[in-house]
């Protein structure tokens, strides 16, 4: 019998696409959903790890897909940067390229030393669920603390000047550093990340396209690394499963990146801090009394 | 940006450390480390790739430091 069900392959493939990008964690979430429908798949199953590693290919490609304009400016700013030996003052497409480098490192770094003791640490999903409900406090507590947005700015190259002129690479650093939490289940990478720019002084539209931009060298690394672990023996009876994950991770992931975009223009983070307090406490009662 | 080229020489030597350790946890097992490397076990024979990507990836972040500490004009000029 296979491991996991094209049902539960789909209903895990649709959170994903959601969850990655929303502030609410997708790995609380594939930790949380299994144990709340009662499925016998587990975090630290080695065929789980690979099963997830293709709804989180599927993300990158979106993301990367979604912000193709972006990144190609992106590089060619990089690329000028590097020929001229300096980033010049008025490239934003430079300056913001070195910001995702610099802030990529820390993110990167952590999760290749401590990805596998984490994941074994923060297994269960009642630790999960009790993260979840600490990433809704930090949610909070970044709008609580955010320092005063500045004027909204439409979204693109205006928006990227914005960001390049806010944030400093120290800040990048601290951002990256707040990504790599969301290696433990139930802190999201999105959520720490809009978190980190919103304390920097990006309004939540700025901070979440900064989030985005941010995301998709980590988790499209993270997958490739892993995609070969798809075709060896840990991918064998959940290859169908995981095409089929990915395919609905990605239709998610890509309307989940539009919406954001939209929603942040008006909106806060206050939501998902409500969600994330109220589901993470209520499901590590449950937990706890089941 | 305020150039430092008094760190070139400094960054490369830091770089050419790393890819050196980077080779390091590539080609030995974890027992094979010496006993200062992070990662070093004994009797195990598991390789340590990630800290090798690691290494490689912090490699290669310090010569690109060192790449824009050097002064680009005298080259342009030349």
């Amino acid at each position: 019998m296979d491991p996991i069900s094209y049902f539960q392959a789909v209903v895990l493939g649709l959170v994903q696409g959601v969850s990655e990008l929303f502030p609410i964690s997708s790995l609380g979430h594939s930790v949380v959903l299994p144990a709340l429908f009662g499925w016998n798949i587990h975090q630290n199953d080695e065929y789980f790890v690979t099963f997830l590693v293709a709804t989180h290919a599927a993300t990158a490609l979106v993301l990367l897909g979604f912000f193709r304009a972006d990144w190609a400016r992106i590089v060619r700013g990089l690329w000028r940067s590097l020929q001229a030996r300096e980033i010049a003052a008025d490239d934003a497409d430079a300056k913001l390229g070195w910001l995702i480098v610099v802030a990529t490192i820390p993110a990167g770094l952590l999760g290749l030393l401590l990805e596998h003791p984490l994941r074994s640490v923060f297994a269960s999903a009642q630790t999960a669920a009790i993260f979840l409900f600490l990433n809704g406090l930090m949610l909070f507590g970044a709008e609580r603390l955010r320092r005063r947005a500045p004027e909204h700015v439409p979204e693109g190259p205006r928006s990227d000047i914005v960001i390049a002129q806010r944030l400093d690479f120290r800040r990048a650093l601290g951002i990256g550093t707040a990504q790599a939490l969301a290696l433990i289940p139930g802190l999201s990478r999105s959520g720490a990340s809009m978190s980190g720019g919103l304390l920097a002084g990006l309004s939540n539209e700025d901070a979440a396209r900064f989030a985005f931009l941010l995301a998709t060298p980590i988790i499209g690394a993270a997958a490739l690394l892993k995609l070969p672990e798809l075709f060896g023996p840990h991918g064998e009876h959940v290859r169908g499963q995981a095409l089929v994950a990915a395919l609905c991770a990605a239709v998610t992931a890509y309307f989940s990146v539009r919406f954001l975009l939209r929603f942040f223009e008006t909106n806060r983070l206050t939501p998902f801090a409500v969600y994330c307090t109220a589901v993470g406490a209520a499901l590590a009662i449950g937990f706890a009394i089941t | 940006m305020t150039k430092r080229p008094h760190l070139v020489i400094p960054a490369i030597v830091v770089a050419v450390l790393l890819f050196a350790l980077a080779a390091m946890y590539f080609a030995d097992s974890a027992s094979s480390l010496p006993s200062f490397v992070p990662g070093h076990q004994a009797g195990s024979a598991h390789h340590h790739v990630k800290h090798g990507i690691a290494a490689l990836l912090l490699g290669l972040a310090a010569l690109v430091f060192a790449w824009f500490q050097t002064d680009g004009t005298r080259a342009r000029a030349s």
